[in-house]
């Protein structure tokens, strides 16, 4: 459980280094990956060929942040079993053979399954890379630059911090169940409701709280705005180059000039 | 039950994210009346929280052996009301996509939609609020939420299942995924079902207050009945996803034709010997031209070449990536 409260704030202090990526404007990295997802997501779903070139991004921001990449395929797996499933699924039904290697026949299916996990890959490197590059509060204060109302804006950025909170308040209250009960693995069924319930009030309790809290030192929702700072040249150039990086492989495809190149040989 | 990017369609996910933003800015506005606005919010941003936290903690099924957590929806909508539940499930999320890649950022519109606007817009106020219309006792709360919970999550498995198949990057057929998915979220759903009513009656028994305030607060039927809520979504979707669709299929790549648009002048220029014949070979070679795959082994040699390529490429982003943090390496010391 600690672990996991520990997990949780991983990525946040990854936000807080000092690199390249780090320094971006937050909106411009917000809408590089945002153009980056879509454009993996809009081919189709044999193009396994066509994507490959698309690992360029993950590979280069990641360690141009320094960000660990295995702490972000940690964070992959979690996404991964779903679409395994799908595309398990894809290599059951989608059984026309394509070409053999070696007297192995590779079906569509098998294509799709790995176009789908490949996908996903490169889809959650995006968002995760996204995220350990931008500290919290930044990423809020886009949220109002968007023009989202403060109301939400103001439970996300709550939400978000109340976590930990809660997660090591119920990891004791959890801690105090298992020491009164021998040999139990986990909470009982008839035990839950009074247990969840319990942590609820204590939340709901604590909230009161925190808002009278708030409330004495002048807290309102109006003054929470926080002026942001202007696109500057290097935001610019970066947007531009991911924008020309994910349209020129939109358009020209690696695998025909290889293809092209094998011919000519 | 989270989607994924890698299952979605660029279409099907901005339809959804246009129906998820309408339910948002519609809930907003409706807390936003509430004179308790401001009082809410850390109330809506604990609850968020209390979903995660809990989802943290495992809870034993008796005689399977297996474990549950509890999910959400219904029980945040029966102590909350529908519009603050909406907006604190909501922003868990949001949370889960950005911090734990459950579920893709182009997804989330379709995630919102399916575990947050489901049970919280509809099956709430269409369901387990008339049930316990009559007043509450423990027995109306146990049926509502287990009827509910089994409900919502039977109508946001089903979405999966459509929007999944809209996407058309899975080759499962309808019925059989529909077969997967039903059964499995019934089972769940059960669970989840007894969970959330076991803690709502807990809440009821220690604090009746809150049951009630948020069963008489957030009326739905005030000024705008649900019909017209169902009708503007189902619009929106609709629209949204025909026009998208209606581009698609127009231009059955959608973002080349768009990228062709605005190079098209570049591109005429250059069309000359090369582009051609490299036209002609893409053609009679292509590794799948049209989707329609070439069977039998004449494009054997070129298709290794493909591959060959590719593989090539993933090895120079690779390297790109080694490079770059060598250099940085080297620079610090």
């Amino acid at each position: 459980m600690k672990n996991k409260i520990y997990e949780l704030y991983t990525l946040e202090r990854l936000s807080r280094d000092d690199t390249v990526i780090h320094r971006l404007h937050p909106m411009a990295k917000m809408l590089a990956a945002f153009v980056f997802i879509t454009v993996v997501v809009s081919f189709d779903r044999y193009a396994f060929g066509r994507l490959i070139p698309y690992s360029f991004y993950p590979a280069v921001l990641m360690n141009l942040a320094g960000i660990p990449g295995g702490l972000l395929f940690r964070r992959f797996l979690i996404a991964a079993p779903f679409c395994l499933f799908a595309g398990i699924s894809n290599v059951v039904f989608d059984r026309a053979v394509v070409f053999t290697v070696a007297g192995l026949a590779v079906s569509q299916g098998l294509i799709s399954l790995f176009v789908i996990l490949f996908r996903a890959w490169l889809c959650v490197m995006a968002v995760l890379i996204l995220v350990s590059t931008t500290p919290f509060a930044e990423l809020s204060s886009q949220m109002r630059r968007l023009k989202i109302p403060g109301v939400f804006v103001v439970v996300f950025e709550m939400t978000y911090r109340y976590i930990g909170v809660l997660a090591e308040e119920v990891s004791s209250m959890y801690t105090a169940y298992l020491l009164r009960s021998v040999k139990r693995k986990g909470i009982e069924m008839r035990h839950i409701g009074s247990f969840m319930g319990q942590f609820l009030l204590r939340g709901l309790d604590r909230a009161e709280r925190v808002y009278s809290a708030m409330k004495c030192r002048g807290y309102s929702l109006r003054g929470f705005l926080r002026e942001s700072e202007p696109l500057v040249r290097s935001d610019v150039v970066f947007l531009g180059a991911v924008c020309f990086f994910c349209a020129l492989f939109r358009v020209f495809s690696v695998e025909t000039a290889a293809e092209m190149i094998g011919s000519r040989l | 039950m989270h989607m994924a990017d890698a299952l979605l369609s660029p279409a099907v996910g901005a339809a959804m994210y246009a129906v998820s933003a309408a339910a948002a800015a519609y809930s907003v506005a409706k807390i936003k009346e509430d004179d308790l606005c401001e009082k809410k919010i850390p109330v809506m941003a604990v609850s968020g929280a209390l979903v995660f936290a809990g989802q943290m903690i495992n809870f034993t099924i008796p005689a399977t052996g297996s474990s549950g957590h509890i999910g959400g929806g219904i029980l945040l909508a029966g102590l909350l009301g529908a519009f603050p539940a909406f907006i604190a499930l909501m922003t868990t999320l949001i949370i889960q996509c950005l911090f734990f890649a459950d579920g893709g950022l182009l997804a989330l519109g379709c995630n919102i939609f399916n575990m947050a606007v489901i049970p919280c817009l509809l099956v709430y106020p269409l369901l387990f609020k008339p049930i316990v219309a009559k007043g509450l006792t423990y027995r109306r709360i146990s049926a509502a939420a287990v009827i509910s919970a089994v409900l919502g999550l039977q109508l946001g498995a089903f979405s999966v299942v459509l929007e999944t198949q809209l996407s058309g990057i899975t080759a499962l057929p309808f019925s059989t995924f529909v077969l997967l998915m039903q059964p499995i979220h019934l089972a769940i759903g059960v669970v989840e079902g007894i969970v959330t009513a076991a803690i709502l009656c807990f809440v009821y028994n220690m604090r009746p207050e809150i049951l009630e305030s948020a069963n008489a607060g957030t009326r739905i039927a005030d000024g705008v009945s649900m019909k017209k809520i169902l009708t503007v979504l189902a619009c929106v979707a609709f629209i949204t996803g025909g026009l998208l669709s209606l581009f698609a299929s127009a231009y059955p790549d959608g973002l080349e034709w768009a990228v062709e648009k605005t190079a098209g002048a570049a591109k005429a220029e250059v069309k000359g010997k090369l582009s051609e014949s490299a036209a002609s070979i893409q053609e009679a070679l292509a590794f799948m031209p049209d989707y329609g795959y070439k069977s039998g082994t004449e494009g054997e040699g070129t298709t290794v070449a493909g591959v060959v390529g590719g593989a090539v490429t993933f090895a120079l982003a690779g390297a790109a990536g080694c490079v770059i943090s060598a250099i940085k390496k080297t620079r610090k010391t």
